[in-house]
């Protein structure tokens, strides 16, 4: 039951619905991961036991959940509590999207931050200390050493980051929201025919996928200058670099065990 | 809170959140090894220098690295087995195929898993130093032999940290299948919860089942790392 083409093209304007859906959870995810990770990397990096530990319970609860059960969780079950269910929390707990963007931003924090943390770990120590030797204030060593070295670092991860998110948004159509995924399988329940949607929905998802990553590389390319020296030296004799070891070989993090991604 | 929720037996969904946390683990297990096996050839395909293998398998990591989890899991279930049917009506054949929910949902996780453990094994196949290559092609090893005794045990070791993290993902990825109505364990919270109205204490309990399995996995991989490195110098974590 392969649908017709008019079909087809009449279901075109829910996937750009849905498209739009897509990229407004992906928006808001990595907006409100980016500001719940910023406020946990202080705690993972503090040399505070209470803080490092509290940071340390994040990131394990929030990482080593599913994305469903977390969804479920706040969908489903914070509403019945009794703090939100008397109070103005239960309009916005009540609300899917609220809640998907929520349990997506918790997630992504999650490993947000031991991405960033790993990064700001990364950055040379000699350049740190050759700052305070220089009698930068702590601010300016921040701002001026640690941020662009931290965030050149970790960009690379960070890419992968954004696309687990693009990925998981998809776990929305499970709360009724219709991104793409909800879209597709809308088309199947209409037309009975579960392939087309669902490869149309895929092929979206493939080439924005592809579109991120390959913007982030060139990102990555254009903020390392030895990156950027070495894709220069490459491209007159491109034909000889062996495939895939020319732009991407910068210097990368040590892999933490049990990440998960 | 209501402990008798918990009870094993007709009072209680003990026993049913038991059921459902037993199909997790056998799916995550079967769809891992699946899944393992299928990463394996897809690295051995992307570094062969065979025309065809090469893109085809770089086609299926792309692309089952790219597409929602949920939405190849969707694909398998509603679409393979039509996706058979046709092909083989074009040969003729009229063969009627239908696809369970638990080995529609063992396929899709483990092709996506195998996508992503091609890359780890591709990476270490690589990182095995050509030395230990070609000493044992120099004595005389065909290079199934070469690539069995020598180069996969090698490439294994560099590969755990990798595989380690994908188990990970793969206990991460299984409450998708309650998508496609299979009874895990978050099928089943959600049916306990949508009899009993106590969401948030079934939830609660099975994030906590996947918080327990993650810390225990990550204390095995722990121990098992250690085990597996323990002839090499010890100088902080080991490296190639």
């Amino acid at each position: 039951m392969i649908m017709d083409f008019e079909t087809l093209l009449s279901t075109l304007p829910g996937f750009a619905e849905g498209l739009a859906w897509t990229l407004f959870l992906t928006v808001s995810v990595l907006f409100f991961g980016m500001i719940i990770a910023l406020m946990i990397v202080p705690c993972r990096l503090s040399r505070n036991r209470a803080a490092n530990g509290f940071g340390l319970t994040f990131v394990f609860v929030f990482r080593g959940a599913p994305l469903l059960v977390l969804l479920f969780l706040i969908y489903y079950g914070v509403p019945e509590l009794p703090i939100v269910r008397d109070t103005f929390l239960w309009h916005a707990f009540q609300h899917p999207v609220f809640c998907a963007i929520l349990a997506l931003s918790l997630n992504s924090a999650g490993y947000l931050t031991e991405v960033i943390v790993g990064a700001v770990r990364a950055v040379p120590r000699g350049e740190i200390e050759a700052a305070h030797v220089a009698g930068l204030s702590r601010w300016t060593v921040i701002k001026g050493i640690i941020a662009p070295n931290a965030i050149r670092l970790g960009l690379r991860n960070y890419g992968n980051e954004m696309i687990f998110v693009v990925k998981a948004t998809s776990i929305a159509s499970l709360v009724t929201i219709q991104e793409l995924m909800a879209r597709a399988s809308g088309v199947y329940y209409r037309t009975y025919d579960p392939i087309t949607p669902l490869l149309i929905a895929g092929a979206i998802f493939l080439v924005l996928i592809l579109a991120l990553s390959s913007f982030m590389a060139l990102l990555e390319v254009r903020l390392s200058p030895e990156l950027r020296r070495k894709a220069e030296r490459a491209r007159p004799r491109a034909g000889k670099t062996a495939p895939g070891l020319t732009a991407v070989d910068g210097p990368s993090l040590p892999q933490t065990p049990g990440t998960g991604r | 809170m209501n402990w008798t929720l918990f009870s094993i037996g007709a009072n209680g969904w003990g026993d049913e959140l038991l059921w459902g946390f037993a199909l997790t683990m056998t799916l995550a297990i079967a769809a891992y090894v699946i899944g393992t096996v299928i990463g394996l050839f897809a690295a051995l395909a992307l570094l062969s220098k065979s025309r065809i293998l090469r893109p085809v398998s770089a086609a299926y990591g792309t692309i089952f690295r790219s597409v929602p989890e949920l939405l190849i899991l969707f694909l398998t279930y509603y679409g393979a087995a039509l996706m058979i049917r046709s092909t083989f009506a074009l040969i003729g054949i009229d063969l009627r195929v239908s696809l369970d929910a638990f080995t529609a949902g063992v396929v899709a996780l483990a092709l996506v898993h195998g996508a992503y453990t091609a890359e780890v094994f591709r990476g270490a196949i690589i990182s095995v130093p050509t030395g230990l290559r070609e000493a044992a092609r120099s004595l005389g090893m065909t290079p199934f032999v070469t690539f069995h005794r020598i180069v996969f045990p090698v490439a294994l070791r560099y590969a755990f940290p990798g595989l380690s993290n994908l188990w990970m993902v793969m206990i991460k990825n299984t409450p998708l299948v309650s998508a496609i109505g299979l009874a895990d364990l978050i099928g089943q919270a959600n049916t306990a919860g949508q009899n009993t109205k106590h969401y948030f204490a079934f939830f609660t309990a099975a994030l906590i089942a996947y918080l327990l399995v993650s810390a225990v996995s990550l204390w095995g991989q722990i121990r098992l790392e250690r085990n597996l490195t323990r002839h090499l110098p010890k100088q902080g974590s080991w490296s190639p």
